[in-house]
C-alpha cells in the first residue's frame, strides 16, 4: 500500500493506494499517529485509490478516531468505492464516521 | 443444471505475509470466473478475515501449518471449504457484536467473523479428523457482457 500525506490549511490528508489489511495496517497506524502526535487535529483519509480494506484497517481508523476525539479534533473519510463503503456500513462505523463523496467536500467540511 | 463445476485449490502457510498470496489467488480465480469487482472483494475479505483469525489463534505449537482452500463454482454459487489443523474453533457460534451508536461504544473484537457472516450467504462448521472445516457459500455476481443490439 502507498500512503501519500499532504498538509492543507486546517487538515492533514492521507491518500491511500492499494490494500489496507493486516500486512499494511501497522505502517498506516504509525503514519497516522505520528501526525496526531505532532498536532494534526483534523484528518482526512482519501480512499479513492484504495482497492481493499479488512477489519485490520477498520481497527486503525477506529483507534485514530478515538484519539482525535480526545484532542477535540475529527476525522473525515472520502471517495470510497461502493464496496469499501459497504464494509463500514456492515460494521456500523457509518453511525459515527462522516463519509463524504469527494476530497473537495471533505476539505470544505473541516 | 448448468456447466460442470470449476474447482480451484491452493494452500497457505500460517504466515501473515500469505495474505498477499491469498489476494493474488482470489484475483486470478475472479478473472477465470468473470466475477464482478464487488463479488471478488467480498470473497477476498471473508477469506482474509478467516485466514487471519486461524493463524492468530489456531496454532499454539509455533510450528508451520498449512491451511487448505478449495473453491468450486457451480450453478452460479461458489462453495469454499477451508481446512486447518489448529485448535477447535467454531466461528458460527460467535455472537454478533452489538453495532455501535457512537465511537465510544465501538469495539472491534469479533468484527472479522461478523463480516464473514454478512458477506457470505451460508457459513457451516464441522470438526473432522482433528481439523476445523468451514464451508462458505456465496452467490456469484458476474461481469455481464453488453447486450447485443441493446442501447449502449
Amino acid at each position: 500500500m502507498d500512503i501519500a500525506e499532504e498538509k492543507h490549511p486546517g487538515a492533514h490528508t492521507f491518500k491511500l493506494r492499494g490494500r489496507l489489511d493486516s500486512n499494511t495496517s501497522l505502517a498506516f497506524e504509525q503514519r497516522l499517529f505520528e501526525a496526531i502526535t505532532s498536532g494534526a487535529k483534523h484528518v482526512i483519509i482519501d480512499f479513492k485509490e484504495l482497492d481493499y480494506i479488512s477489519s485490520a484497517g477498520l481497527r486503525v481508523i477506529l483507534k485514530a478516531t478515538k484519539a482525535l476525539k480526545r484532542e477535540e479534533g475529527k476525522i473525515l473519510l472520502c471517495a470510497m468505492q461502493d464496496y469499501v463503503k459497504e464494509v463500514f456500513e456492515i460494521a456500523g462505523f457509518d453511525a459515527f464516521l462522516p463519509i463524504v463523496p469527494t476530497l473537495d467536500e471533505a476539505l470544505r467540511a473541516v | 443444471m448448468g456447466q460442470p463445476p470449476r474447482t480451484f485449490s491452493f494452500s497457505l502457510k500460517n504466515d501473515i505475509a500469505e495474505l498477499q498470496t491469498l489476494g493474488r489467488q482470489i484475483e486470478s480465480i475472479g478473472r477465470a470466473l468473470d466475477l464482478s469487482k464487488r463479488c471478488l472483494f467480498e470473497i477476498n475479505l471473508a477469506l482474509d478475515e478467516l485466514f487471519t483469525n486461524i493463524i492468530s489463534y489456531g496454532f499454539t505449537d509455533g510450528g508451520e501449518h498449512r491451511i487448505e482452500l478449495n473453491l468450486s463454482a457451480a450453478d452460479e454459487v461458489l462453495t469454499v471449504t477451508i481446512a486447518d489443523d489448529g485448535v477447535a474453533f467454531n466461528p458460527t457460534e460467535r455472537p454478533a457484536p452489538a453495532l455501535p451508536d457512537t465511537v465510544d461504544d465501538c469495539r472491534v473484537g469479533g468484527l472479522g467473523i461478523y463480516l464473514i457472516q454478512n458477506l457470505m450467504d451460508e457459513v457451516h462448521y464441522r470438526r473432522e479428523d482433528k481439523k476445523n472445516i468451514l464451508t462458505l457459500k456465496k452467490k456469484l455476481e458476474r461481469i455481464r457482457p453488453p447486450c447485443r443490439g441493446g442501447p449502449s
